[in-house]
């Protein structure tokens, strides 16, 4: 009979499965809480259309951010989620924003009102060893503070949770999913109101 | 090597050699169940992982905002993991440390194989090799060109194919062979 799989072919199987292991490896698992799909379509209820909007930010915006601010907004493109209604008229924008740690990615959902005050805040991706840090806030409706808030509002983490005596990494990672909702609302009034002055 | 082979080593020695085999694939191993379940080890996962995010729309280069419509079902709904800048500096330097080691350390072991020169020099030389390859990979990925992700995964395959014949030819020796042939 002939054999199917020689003892090279499964040397060489294996040795792919374990190479391409063995270079990815030691990167913390991801750990999804809301898909972007899920999060686009929960932060935009009654939309019935959905457009992308990238945007470049000028020197002179990177510079007004940087000054009024203290962010340095580096990256090249940003991306809104616009749901719009029957008639044509903003529902909501919806930006993802991520945070690169030393323990890994924290990814948070935005959403905004045509206004651009913060409709809903969702964290969507963060890692194994940043979840249970995250979760002690989570629990306790962390978002729930800064719904409202524009982007001059302040977005430091409420004194309930100074009061709770919080520890030090769940406070940590707290200001960071914080700060991410303010950047949003930062984003969406330099690089869309003022440049149109409604969506 | 310098007339000690590993066919003529002690047991105590040829147990450490082969607990040390076995750790290292077993080590190997754990990595990949880790790396499949956190990344992907396909060619499209690496890209996804260590390539720059593509535009959705047709924004071009000093055009400041462009905007189209889009479905719902066109945004993602799995999991993917973020390679930026910081962590590849961090993963870089890790794994050429950690994997170079490993590669020193399993050259080390297979310089007293009996195999010829030539042969042994092409082996030993592949954990070196695709730790080179896998590494520069993700950052000419990055930086470069997104296709050279599959630097990444030969890279890894020739780390592996190393491991695989250094153990193997290793353990033969080790345990099977009766007389050396040098």
């Amino acid at each position: 009979m002939k054999q199917r799989f020689s003892p090279s072919w499964i040397a060489l199987t294996l040795a792919l499965w374990l190479g391409s292991g063995s270079v990815l490896a030691h990167i913390t698992p991801p750990v999804v809480l809301l898909s972007e799909q899920e999060a686009v379509r929960g932060m935009t209820g009654g939309a019935t259309k959905f457009f992308v909007r990238e945007v470049r930010l000028t020197a002179e915006e990177r510079g007004t951010i940087r000054q009024q601010w203290g962010w340095p907004a580096e990256e090249e493109l940003y991306r809104f989620y616009l749901g719009r209604d029957a008639t044509g008229q903003l529902v909501a924008a919806v930006i993802f924003l991520t945070e690169f740690t030393i323990h890994g990615p924290v990814r948070v959902a935005v959403g905004l009102n045509p206004d651009g005050t913060v409709k809903d805040a969702k964290v969507v991706e963060l890692t194994e060893e940043t979840l249970p840090w995250l979760e002690v806030l989570l629990k306790q409706n962390l978002v729930q503070d800064y719904i409202g808030r524009d982007s001059r509002g302040n977005f430091a983490l409420g004194e309930r949770f100074a009061a709770a005596h919080i520890d030090s990494m769940p406070q940590f990672y707290g200001q960071i999913v914080t700060s991410l909702i303010q950047r949003a609302a930062i984003l969406f009034e330099v690089a869309v109101l003022k440049r149109t002055g409604k969506v | 090597m310098y007339g000690i082979f590993l066919a003529s080593l002690p047991l105590s020695a040829r147990v450490c050699c082969t607990l040390f085999l076995v750790g290292i694939g077993l080590g190997a191993l754990a990595a990949s169940m880790q790396a499949a379940t956190a990344v992907g080890l396909s060619y499209g996962d690496v890209v996804a992982s260590f390539a720059p995010e593509m535009p959705l729309t047709h924004i071009g280069h000093g055009q400041m905002s462009a905007e189209r419509p889009i479905e719902l079902s066109q945004l993602r709904h799995t999991t993917q993991s973020w390679i930026r800048t910081p962590l590849l500096i961090q993963t870089s330097h890790t794994h050429l440390f950690g994997q170079t080691l490993i590669a020193g350390l399993l050259g080390l072991l297979f310089l007293f194989s009996a195999l010829g020169e030539r042969k042994k020099a092409v082996i030993v030389a592949l954990p070196f090799i695709g730790t080179m390859l896998d590494i520069g990979g993700m950052w000419l990925t990055r930086f470069v060109w997104s296709p050279c992700a599959v630097l990444v995964l030969l890279g890894g395959s020739l780390f592996a194919l190393g491991y695989l014949l250094i153990a193997g030819i290793a353990l033969y020796e080790l345990w099977f062979q009766r007389e050396v042939h040098p």
